[in-house]
């Protein structure tokens, strides 16, 4: 029995022990891939093009979940709020709920399934072939000329993603608010207006920094280390997704905690 | 193959001992590479050949010895000064390792182009006249590796390996997965550049006619260890079990 109680001990110490050197791993990680961020040469080809594959064509994806999220908000808040007789606030809450936390959640969750994943897979993919040992043996530093691009892209593109994304989520409540609704545009335009307040929009900008951190810390940080072949392609892309996804939930309340609590 | 052979030593190894965890996987390894010497590594799969080049150019830290590069000690060498040193070395990969988001021409011109500014028609020229002595045609330059075959993949990997002239080559199975007709182009290839810029190779190997092309020397690794060292005249006579058992896969007579 003591021997069982030993057995189960050691091994939630020894994953206990794993975690810790992991985060030790990424922390490095971290801190090298800054470093690389401000080295130069920077790759500005590289760097044009994933602006394009992060920002231009995460975009309707963005644009689509936001618009749903702000009619659905329309919707639901109307419907809840009738029986208060306070329809008028629909759209101070289809704002608020989107400038705030809609957003910069569901555009940092599509991103990192979208763009993480591909992140992910693509420097998986290279380490498991060689690739990046063969970046090293050619003059060219790997973290320079592969992570830094997507690093600088992200945070580039998502806080512009989420600028977007908010307007779209805000017109998909105007569009249900005046056309399902029936609600006057005036009036509706100028409750969103009154009630816009630059610090929900810093808000949501520096959640949109930290979620672009987040997701290419992530997922280069997965493919980075990938192992095993075809199998460690496979891990890295899911638990870039998983874990980018989960951190993006803790830090939205973190960051909120700051700015509101 | 026989080169008019210098006494300077390009690559020295001197007791290099490398494991895994606690797997042993080359245990007290040493030999030298000399100018204008072609050096062929055999064993079998697994024996330790992939990881002694990844240990020889850097990619991996041996756990004991030494590794000099023209003189110059790499093992715990300052990275900056180890990247200068492994510009100035042709390396082919295993399985190629071309980089998928790139042309071919892109591949073949990469360390080039991080050495001096190139233009595009100018590199792309460049890459063509090398290709053109693999027997590949200059269509496949604008095509990505994935849209071509394994055995041109192959071939765009030596060219990048070979772009540039540089004095010391190192092939990680050159040939395999090449039809015999192509395995002997390389073989010839791998000869003319070691003749023509008077550097030094070393090639990974299983193909033991291709050994009896392009070899000066031979070393098996076997059992983690260094086991038999000769020419490839001394091979075809050796006593050595391992070797017989390689020389019965093939007829390298036939090839010298």
């Amino acid at each position: 029995m003591i021997k069982l109680i030993f057995n189960i001990c050691g091994s939630i110490g020894q994953k206990f022990l794993k975690f810790l050197s992991n985060i030790g791993h990424f922390f490095v990680f971290f801190v090298n891939a800054i470093f690389w961020i401000f080295k130069p040469p920077w790759y500005f080809k590289k760097i044009f093009y994933q602006i394009i594959d992060i920002g231009y064509f995460s975009l309707p994806v963005v644009g689509l979940t936001t618009f749903f999220s702000g009619m659905v908000l329309a919707l639901q808040t109307y419907n809840g709020f009738t029986e208060l007789n306070t329809e008028t606030t629909v759209a101070r809450v289809v704002l608020t709920s989107i400038t705030r936390e809609l957003g910069p959640v569901l555009t940092g969750l599509m991103v990192a399934g979208r763009i993480g994943a591909k992140m992910a897979a693509e420097i998986a993919t290279m380490r498991v072939t060689d690739q990046i040992d063969a970046l090293g043996t050619l003059g060219t530093r790997p973290m320079q000329y592969l992570i830094a691009p997507k690093i600088i892209a992200s945070l580039i593109c998502i806080p512009v993603l989420v600028l977007l994304g908010n307007t779209i989520g805000i017109l998909g409540g105007y569009v249900i608010a005046i056309f399902k609704l029936e609600f006057s545009p005036n009036i509706y335009l100028y409750a969103t207006l009154e009630y816009l307040q630059w610090i929900d929009i810093i808000q949501g900008t520096v959640k949109a920094v930290i979620f672009g951190l987040i997701i290419s810390m992530v997922s280069c940080y997965f493919g980075f280390n990938a192992t095993k072949g075809a199998e460690g392609v496979g891990y890295a892309t899911t638990a870039s997704v998983v874990i980018s996804s989960v951190m993006i939930l803790t830090s939205t309340y973190i960051i909120t905690a700051l700015f509101f609590g | 193959m026989k080169n008019k052979l210098n006494n300077k030593t390009i690559i020295e190894v001197k007791s290099l001992t490398k494991s895994f965890n606690d797997t042993l996987v080359l245990n007290n390894i040493n030999f030298k590479l000399l100018e204008g010497e072609s050096l062929a590594i055999i064993g079998a799969s697994g024996s330790g050949k992939s990881v002694l080049l990844k240990n020889i150019i850097g990619l991996l830290k041996p756990d004991k010895g030494s590794i000099k590069i023209n003189g110059v000690e790499m093992v715990n060498l300052k990275r900056s000064i180890k990247e200068k040193i492994l510009l100035d070395l042709g390396i082919t990969f295993q399985h190629g390792a071309l980089f998928d988001s790139l042309q071919n021409w892109e591949n073949i011109v990469f360390k080039i182009r991080n050495k001096e500014k190139l233009s595009n028609k100018n590199a792309k020229e460049l890459a063509l006249s090398i290709i053109k002595r693999l027997g590949l045609n200059s269509e496949i330059l604008t095509l990505y590796p994935s849209e071509i075959s394994g055995g041109m993949q192959k071939r765009v990997a030596i060219a990048r390996a070979i772009c540039g002239d540089p004095k010391v080559l190192l092939f990680d199975e050159p040939t395999s997965g090449l039809d015999p007709v192509t395995g002997s182009l390389i073989d010839k290839l791998i000869k003319a550049a070691v003749k023509t810029v008077g550097g030094s190779a070393i090639t990974i190997t299983h193909d033991m006619a291709s050994v009896c092309r392009i070899a000066d020397k031979v070393i098996l690794i076997d059992k983690q260890t260094i086991s038999w060292s000769g020419t490839p005249e001394d091979m075809l006579k050796a006593n050595n079990p391992k070797i017989k058992d390689f020389i019965k896969s093939t007829n390298p007579k036939l090839f010298i």
